[in-house]
């Protein structure tokens, strides 16, 4: 195999082609300084555009999930119900489909490949850890062309702070069962679950007039320590294999793009105030953490901190039990419904308790004002699952909310029913939006132009 | 499925199988006969037999044709295939149960030749192959710095969890670092130096002298532990004082001997020699260790520190009397910081001591530090332009911090734990894109294995001093049994049990003990606690005692305290130690992990047993033949649908042999989990579910019969212990080499399992074997081993 420059290795991890721009996004410098903020992440009245995953695991009951009816004169369904408030702000997506979550040649391991296709649109190589491959998501990719727009190009979330201990789905690394957003093929980028440390990332730590103080404080002692640390990789990268340089080329993105962030922090001036105190961690209530975690990505957008955020609420596979809600079974044996009743009337209830945090999501969005209208009316949100139904693990028709008006791009409040389309299709609209070139993403053949 | 020949024949015939494979290797080696002529001749002849029906012959089911496998390309391209075909036939999951079984010996015949004439392993010279460069993962990342600096740095809250391949977090290829990991890994180095000076900087000194060394005379055995206020009393200490200056004296005491509200008062007195330091009046309100403070000057020598008790008032009527009951005094000073003391962990930074002498001298001292300290952190001596680059950080920064010395050490102290030669744990070899080129690691790579392995740490100085000789290759098995003598090898048991047995879910697993026992008053948290330490402690005590693996799986014997004991209804067992307790002959009887609470817990669904879940467990876990994942849209069973609320498990389970696509895989698991139906979803004992009495018999796909639980540990120990001696040495290979195992490492398995076998089957030689093999010794060149090695 040729031997590839460092750089030449995040290309290689592209589900996309590009042209040049993308290497350019490498060099911090060079980003800052080239950036054409008029195109990039905007809305048509120049305000942030934002773009919002929200992942949930283990499919729907899709019996009550699915909107009826068709078009702008659709009904909520009865685990939908409490979106009842937002019904002009959504899309139903029916017919988006993930032909690289099927088990093909790939066999068992649907949970893994629902998770890991989610945002790419790439089969993952199936393997418990020596190659672990997919492609980059789509909200790095926004992220590697939008970001420098923003003190941070994206937020990754998650509930899950805990790991299973043995393997995880059926030969797959965990790695692609709790890390929706991939930096390039090889590279995952493991989410936060704790909303003081999202918070304190965001806005500094310490008491609020400490806060400024302290990181200012350190970055000074930071640089010199980064101008070492480069160099050490450098010279420690010169005498190692192939699969060993991949790691050091890993740590030197690492440090590339912490030097970024302190050119940004003294680009971008003092830190926002977030108008409110650092959460204090992770509560015990289920529904108390997604909500925190939600409220840091709307407090993110709303300071302009970053344009960019994915949220898994449950990687998928998961067996929570929802006792706040009084259901004490494993969701993931749940889904596995096989058409009785009673096991599909709790999926319902546990989609009902997912639908009403999203609620609790759209309601802050909408609150939030920006500028002359919402945060909501300035953001294009999808909410998704992995998996349309549990049982069969099937990957077509997933179950897709498209929330938001992307500054007057989208038109919500209506279920757009279209033939058998891949999910990334939609993706290449969203890009389209955000000012990104992309040719091609994941296994997109188009793009969903009529969103 | 066919049934097997009996036990005696297959010996026979087994070992007439060896001899022809003895045979055929010898052939193969004098070159009398061609590979391919063998694999025509007989190798195709048992495949035509076994698997061309359906793999084969124009028939290609799950898109695998084996007759397309020919010898020749099987030397090269094929491997990944053959690779699959050696797994399945290993693990009998083909032939399907359902059709014509091989004979043991032809199994056996195809299994060899495939290792031989399609991976080529070569038994006496396996391919140690190569891992990735391991980041270290969150414990070992707060192990080492609590190992390098005593500081207490909790990884779990600071860094997102590790990702995990084949089944742990020590694999290099794994263990990536993302952009925000490298971010906190920079705050962490901050805020580890900044707690270092904080726990660790220079200090005042304090002496503590105990209550129970202040006497009374002239009857020595009363103490200060009990100074009755009746009559007065005097309690002495003496203390030799090396530092003269200004003390600040604090006593720690308390009034005792009424519960209850008490006139009774004294006066107390503290001297310094004969000198009055200080007085207080004490009544009942001291009753809750009260902190008494003053001051005094102390002299240079031994200084008698005094307490004089005076009687007060005494007990109003139906009274109690009132003691003094002081527990310590302690003393601290001098507080004009003429003396300061450094902690044993501020010597490990600051070798010498605070920095003294001329800047020539300053120099050297720097020098000395950062090479001392960046070696130890970087596992091997460090180099010369590292070392450079450290002393110019240090400089730069004592410069900027109008020359405080410490400061610009802990600088440099910040660049080390960010540097990749503390996060990663390279290896450093010649040549290492050249497949071809298997190198030994050096000594320094050896130590890092050895302690990582076994302490989850960085290697202590006495493994540093052995590799800088070049004498630890020679002592590896004396030094690893100092190792496992150490406390630290209690984070192997942590980490490779928490892992292998998954002990490390049993406090977080989703199981819903309320609604299995309601509001009992049971301690649910800390019954899942114990029962991670128990089975954690039966491994620790197999290892530690040198006594028999096998008795992981049938122990009569196993650690509980009495919260645990009372949750399984074991009586006689009181307090929260856990101890040995010797199991009762009942039925079933708990013995082995297979029966702790830990085990059963975490194979189960949050309100139910899972047979399945437990039957892999056992399949992946201890007789190392995981099945295949379930196929996706299981069909309805519709007698389930109906009769679900009055099926017991066994006879849902039943279900699945109805169905010849479920009968395959279910035939293998369902019988093991069964087993275990006795035991509820919170690991207690049962006797009936749903008013029925529990049939716990089955049988192995095997062939072996049990009747319970017991039954089932002795055929594990006995018939199936090659499995499990197999399966233990995969997992624990896995660990300690860091990455997933290859179908090359068949030799290496194959000669740990025997080698472990031949010595004594017991955890240390299991240990032993693993050091000294191939992949742990060795490594070779980045890419595809197989197209180049002969």
């Amino acid at each position: 195999m040729k031997h590839l420059i460092p750089r030449r290795h995040f290309l290689r991890g592209l589900g996309v082609s590009l042209g040049l721009p993308f290497l350019e996004s490498l060099s911090p410098m060079q980003k800052l300084l080239a950036a054409d903020a008029s195109k990039l992440a905007v809305t048509k009245d120049g305000r942030p555009l934002r773009m919002a995953f929200l992942y949930v695991p283990n499919g729907v009951n899709e019996a009550c999930w699915r909107p009826i009816g068709g078009g702008s004169n659709y009904q909520l369904n009865q685990s939908t119900a409490s979106l009842m408030h937002f019904r002009e702000h959504l899309q139903f997506l029916s017919g988006l489909a993930h032909a690289n979550g099927k088990p093909g040649t790939d066999g068992g391991g649907d949970h893994a490949r629902a998770s890991a296709t989610i945002l790419t649109g790439v089969r993952p190589k199936k393997t418990a850890g020596s190659d672990i491959r997919l492609g980059i998501s789509i909200d790095q990719l926004a992220a590697q062309h939008v970001g420098s727009q923003t003190r941070f190009a994206s937020l990754e979330l998650s509930c899950d702070s805990g790991r299973k201990s043995a393997s995880c789905d059926a030969g797959y690394s965990c790695a692609y069962q709790y890390n929706l957003s991939w930096r390039s093929e090889t590279l995952p980028v493991a989410p936060e679950t704790n909303p003081r440390l999202v918070f304190e990332r965001l806005f500094g730590s310490g008491k609020s007039s400490e806060r400024q103080l302290s990181a200012h404080l350190r970055q000074v002692q930071q640089k010199s320590i980064l101008d070492f640390a480069m160099e050490e990789a450098k010279m420690l990268r010169k005498e190692m294999g192939r699969n060993d340089q991949n790691k050091l080329d890993e740590y030197l993105t690492g440090v590339r793009e912490i030097e970024t962030r302190i050119q940004k922090a003294e680009q971008f001036g003092p830190l926002p105030d977030p108008g409110r105190g650092s959460p204090e961690g992770i509560p015990t209530s289920y529904q108390e953490h997604i909500r925190l975690m939600m409220d840091m990505q709307i407090l993110a957008f709303q300071t302009d901190s970053t344009r960019i955020s994915t949220f898994m609420l449950a990687h998928d596979g998961g067996n929570r039990s929802f006792n706040e809600i009084g259901v004490s079974d494993g969701h993931h044996n749940l889904s596995h419904h096989q058409q009785k009743a009673e096991s599909l009337a709790k999926i319902a209830q546990i989609d009902q308790f997912y639908t009403s945090q999203f609620a609790y999501f759209l309601q802050r969005m909408r609150e939030t004002q920006d500028g002359s209208s919402s945060l909501l009316d300035n953001s294009m949100v999808v909410y998704c699952s992995g998996l349309a139904d549990g049982d069969k693990h099937s990957h077509d028709n997933l179950p897709v909310i498209l929330a938001g008006r992307a500054g007057g791009e989208l038109t919500p409040g209506r279920h757009l029913e279209v033939s058998p389309t891949p999910m990334t299709n939609l993706y290449m609209r969203m890009l389209q939006i955000m000012g990104v070139p992309a040719e091609r993403f994941g296994d997109s053949t188009g793009v969903l132009g009529n969103v | 499925m066919c049934e097997l020949p009996s036990r005696s024949s297959w010996n026979v015939r087994r070992d007439l199988g060896s001899l022809f494979l003895c045979l055929f290797v010898y052939l193969l080696a004098v070159g009398s006969i061609a590979a391919e002529d063998f694999y025509q001749e007989k190798i195709v002849t048992i495949l035509e037999d076994v698997c061309y029906d359906c793999h084969g012959e124009g028939m290609k089911k799950g898109g695998f044709a084996l007759d397309k496998l020919q010898a020749r390309d099987a030397e090269l391209k094929d491997v990944d295939h053959w690779f699959s075909v050696w797994k399945n036939l290993k693990t009998q999951i083909m032939p399907p149960a359902d059709e014509a079984q091989p004979s043991e010996e032809d199994r056996q015949l195809i299994l060899r030749w495939i290792e031989r004439a399609v991976f080529r392993v070569d038994p006496e010279n396996p391919d140690p192959g190569r891992v990735t460069t391991r980041r270290l993962n969150r414990r070992e990342y707060q192990n080492t710095i609590f190992d390098l600096l005593g500081v207490k740095f909790e990884t779990d809250e600071a860094f997102p969890p590790d990702d995990t391949g084949y089944g742990f977090d020590t694999i290099g290829d794994v263990l990536t670092l993302s952009p925000i990991l490298m971010e906190k890994y920079l705050e962490a180095g901050q805020k580890i130096v900044e707690q270092f000076t904080q726990d660790f900087g220079s200090r005042i000194p304090t002496l503590f002298l105990a209550g129970e060394r202040f006497l009374v005379s002239p009857d020595k055995s009363q103490n200060a532990r009990w100074l009755p206020f009746a009559k007065e009393v005097k309690a002495v200490q003496s203390q030799p004082i090396m530092h003269p200056g200004r003390y600040r004296i604090t006593v720690t005491m308390s009034t005792q001997g009424s519960p209850k509200t008490t006139a009774n008062t004294a006066r107390l007195n503290l001297l310094v020699g004969e000198k009055p330091i200080a007085n207080q009046e004490l009544g009942w309100k001291f009753n809750n260790n009260h902190q008494w403070v003053s001051e005094a000057d102390l002299t240079v020598g031994e200084q008698t520190l005094a307490l004089v008790l005076s009687p007060g008032n005494p007990p109003l009527e139906n009274q109690e009397p009132l003691a003094l009951n002081v527990s310590k005094v302690e003393l601290y000073g001098p507080l004009d910081r003429s003396y300061l003391e450094y902690s044993e962990p501020y010597y490990r930074v600051f070798s010498d001591g605070p920095p003294k002498g001329e800047a020539s001298e300053k120099e050297a001292y720097r020098r000395k530090i950062l090479a001392g300290l960046a070696s130890k952190a970087f596992r091997r001596p460090v180099d010369l332009p590292t070392l450079e680059r450290l002393i110019q950080l240090a400089q730069t920064a004592e410069t900027a911090s109008n020359g405080n010395f410490e400061h610009g050490i802990n600088h440099a102290l910040c660049a080390i734990l960010i540097s990749p030669r503390f996060l990663f744990r390279a290896e450093i070899q010649a040549e290492p894109n050249n497949p071809a080129k298997v190198v030994e690691i050096d000594e320094f790579a050896l130590a890092s294995r050895l302690s990582y392995f076994l302490w989850s740490s960085l290697p202590d100085p006495e493994l540093d001093r052995l590799a800088a000789q070049g004498k630890l290759r020679t002592n590896l098995r004396s030094q690893v049994d100092r190792m496992l003598a150490d406390p630290r090898s209690e984070r192997l048991v942590e980490n490779f049990v928490g892992q292998w047995l998954q002990t490390r879910d049993v406090e977080g697993v989703n199981v819903n003990l309320y609604r299995l026992f309601g509001e009992s008053g049971i301690n649910y948290p800390q019954v899942r606690a114990s029962m991670r330490k128990e089975t954690e402690m039966l491994f620790a005590q197999i290892l530690a005692e040198n006594r028999p693996v096998l008795e992981l799986l049938n122990a009569d014997y196993t650690y509980l305290n009495e919260v645990l004991a009372d949750y399984y209804g074991i009586p006689g067992v009181k307090g929260d130690q856990m101890r040995k307790v010797t199991l009762a002959a009942d039925s079933p009887r708990r013995a082995g992990v297979l029966t702790h609470g830990s085990t059963l817990m975490v194979t189960s669904n949050p309100t139910r047993t899972s047979p399945v879940k437990r039957g892999l467990f056992i399949l992946d876990n201890i007789l190392g033949s995981p099945a295949p994942p379930a196929p996706p849209n299981v069909p309805v069973l519709p007698e389930t649908e109906k009769q679900a609320g009055n099926l017991t498990m066994r006879d849902l389970m039943e279900q699945h042999r109805k169905d010849t696509l479920c009968a395959s895989c279910h035939a293998r698991m369902d019988p093991l989990g069964l087993a275990l139906e006795q035991f509820t979803y919170g690991g207690t004992l049962r006797k009936t579910t749903n008013d029925k009495p529990i049939d716990t018999s089955g049988q192995l796909i095997t062939g072996e019969k049990f009747a319970n639980v017991t039954e089932l540990s002795q055929i594990l120990v006995t018939s199936r212990k090659e499995d499990f001696f197999r399966c233990l040495s995969e997992k624990m290979l896995t660990y300690a080499i860091g990455r997933g195992l290859e179908y090359y490492d068949t030799a290496t398995v194959g000669k740990v399992v025997s080698g472990f076998k031949v010595e004594q089957p017991t955890l240390r030689a299991l240990i032993y074997q693993i050091v000294e093999s191939a992949p742990f010794q060795k490594r070779r060149g980045d890419g595809s081993s197989h197209v180049t090695t002969k």
